[in-house]
């Protein structure tokens, strides 16, 4: 059975009259030690899809429908505290930007001993040292020193990898990455991408990889799910999709790759942009920006099936590929 | 590291203050009077709370500079032969003690209930809010006027002496406490958006420790700036309650206290009764008020002045 596994989620926020729906039905599962890449258009869903695993979309935000069954408990019908007992110490989560992720005012050391004493019964001592081990192993030099350095004193890089290393800190069974790389420079995301690839190698931990990166997402995973306006649309493993994607997005996505295009001439890119979640329209999300598109498109919301391998949420699909 | 770099920041905060004419005098006033205020008992040539030390046949006499100015007696007497100068040192001590003091529970009651306020959010906020909204409606004199009166009344003048300092800490402490919620609480609205709380409760930290130990330290600084104008406000309510009878008794005088005793022999020509702590008054209320200003200025890196 799957470590983790995610049917029929919905998100939906209450507004005067109606619901907007953030995510409107997603399933995927995760194998313990895989590494999944969820890649989509801001505001397709996937940083929501993180914040429901872990139960906290702010206010008045819920979950609507479905369930996030993790090793066996039901996720989203925890109490507030069986979850805080999850959140760090079995499911971890690595922000954006590492800049806002730390408390300017508290020492990274502070910050993890904390963290440490929040989910098991440890001395201040015994703390330090495992803060230290877990800071060395994130590759920062002198890790003695740095666990009682302010956040504004390290550089982005080395904020980055603090914020790893208290990921890493209670061995949690997954880790969820949202866009960990995205304010950091090219050459330390490539450090820091093929860091966080090897801990999770070595301690066998889950990764979800949300980007928009689609060069970080073939490199680092091994399955791959494309979202859309709050659903999944093509989902399977990650070198097949890159190579023979089947849905008219991911398609879209992969042509539009500077590396596909020739030198001088205006890049290739899907018109028109993502519809807001307050009116999607009907059928299925991408017609009114899909090439493929016909009547049934525009009636018919395509239902997630299984194709070549893969899953695919197009009517045409067999005809694309 | 760490070190070099928290002595930079120091030095740079010294070397603003030192180079703020303003904030050195006020500061060196306010630190001047606070000495005195501390070793009043080893200052003072006579003890005001003594009655064997005082003598009646001493009253009323004027500054040593004038006519019937008698050595011993440099700011002169009150009508009941108290030393001025002493007075105003123990006074002095009194009128601090009290500021301090009620602000502390001010900033205890406000910044608990505006953390709360701003965190949680939603009823428990909006019932907190409308709370101060209440509190503030009613101006601070009033309350503690209606307060101390009904005290004053109830358990008669002997025992409201004894206790007249905590009555006055709890009434002026509590009348206030809006002032902090209320900028706590805009603070905690800013803070609380920020990924570091997010990151904070993806660690499984509770609530409590959310608050008290990821927010509250990063809205340090506007409580730093309101606490020192506060300060200067309890000071003066106080100065006003007892100026109405309210406050101090006469036997332990604040600084409001000497001011209203010696307002009845100010048109016989004892000026000196409620000039001299007037002074007092006026200049500690101005001391603590440029220095907060001040450090308003130099807590908020937007505002550089040009130098």
């Amino acid at each position: 059975m799957a470590l983790l596994e995610v049917r029929g989620l919905e998100v939906e926020f209450p507004l005067r009259a109606s619901k907007l729906k953030a995510l409107r039905g997603i399933d995927f599962t995760l194998d313990a030690g895989e590494r999944l890449g969820i890649v989509g258009e801001s505001g397709a869903g996937k940083s929501m899809a993180a914040y429901a695993i872990l139960n906290l979309i702010s206010e008045p935000g819920r979950i609507g429908a479905g369930e996030i069954v993790f090793d066996g408990q039901v996720l989203n019908e925890l109490s507030n505290e069986e979850m805080r007992h999850i959140r760090g110490n079995r499911i971890a989560m690595i922000f954006q930007d590492p800049m806002m992720t730390l408390n300017p005012v508290l020492t990274v050391g502070t910050q993890m001993v904390e963290c440490l004493q929040a989910h098991r019964t440890i001395s201040d001592k015994d703390a330090k040292a495992l803060a230290i081990q877990k800071l060395r192993e994130v590759a920062i030099p002198s890790p003695d020193k740095r666990f009682d350095a302010y956040p504004h004193e390290l550089s982005g890089g080395l904020r980055q990898r603090v914020v790893i290393a208290i990921a890493l800190l209670l061995d949690p069974a997954i880790i969820i990455a949202d866009e960990p790389t995205t304010a950091l420079d090219v050459t330390i995301q490539a450090e820091i991408m093929g860091l966080m690839m090897e801990l999770c190698d070595n301690h066998q931990v889950g990764l979800i990889l949300i980007t928009h990166d689609l060069a970080v997402v073939s490199d680092v995973t091994q399955r791959m799910l494309v979202m859309y306006a709050g659903r999944v649309v093509e989902e399977g493993d990650t070198q097949e999709v890159i190579a023979n994607p089947s849905h008219p997005y991911t398609k879209g996505l992969l042509q539009a790759l500077p590396q596909k295009n020739e030198a001088g001439r205006p890049l290739n890119q899907i018109p028109g942009t993502m519809p807001s979640l307050a009116d999607v329209p009907p059928g299925c999300a991408y017609n009114p920006r899909c090439d493929h598109a016909d009547d049934r498109c525009r009636q018919e919301l395509p239902e997630l099936r299984a194709l070549n391998g893969g899953k695919v949420a197009c009517h045409h699909a067999e005809k694309l590929t | 590291m760490n070190a070099v770099i928290q002595k930079a920041l120091a030095s740079n905060f010294l070397y603003q203050f030192r180079h703020d004419v303003v904030a050195m005098t006020s500061a060196a006033v306010l630190l001047i009077m606070v000495l005195l205020a501390v070793f009043a008992p080893f200052i003072a040539p006579q003890n005001p709370y003594d009655p064997l030390q005082i003598d009646i046949m001493n009253s009323e006499l004027p500054p040593v500079w004038l006519d019937e100015g008698d050595a011993q007696f440099v700011l002169g007497t009150d009508p009941q032969g108290r030393d001025m100068w002493s007075t105003i040192l123990y006074g002095t001590g009194i009128s601090l003690l009290i500021g301090i003091f009620a602000v502390m529970l001010q900033a205890v009651i406000g910044v608990t209930l505006g953390l709360l306020a701003g965190y949680i959010g939603g009823r428990v906020d909006g019932f907190l809010m409308r709370l101060a909204d209440i509190q503030l409606s009613l101006s601070t004199l009033m309350v503690a006027i209606i307060t101390l009166a009904v005290f004053q009344a109830a358990f008669g003048a002997q025992l409201y002496g004894e206790l007249a300092i905590i009555m006055l800490i709890l009434v002026i402490g509590i009348a206030e406490w809006p002032q902090y919620a209320r900028t706590v609480r805009a603070n905690v609205l800013a803070e609380r958006e920020k990924e570091y709380v997010d990151a904070a409760r993806v660690i499984g930290l509770s609530r409590l420790r959310i608050m008290f130990r990821h927010i509250l330290p990063n809205t340090l600084t506007p409580i730093l700036v309101i606490s020192t104008v506060q300060v200067a406000n309890a000071i003066v309510s106080e100065a006003a309650l007892s100026f109405l009878g309210l406050g101090m008794p006469v036997n332990k005088p604040s600084l409001g206290s000497l001011i209203r005793n010696g307002f009845d022999y100010i048109l016989s020509g004892q000026w000196w009764i409620t000039v001299f702590p007037s002074i007092v008054l006026i200049i500690l209320i101005l001391a603590i008020n440029l220095l907060g200003d001040w450090l308003r200025d130099a807590l908020n890196p937007k505002l550089y002045k040009e130098t």
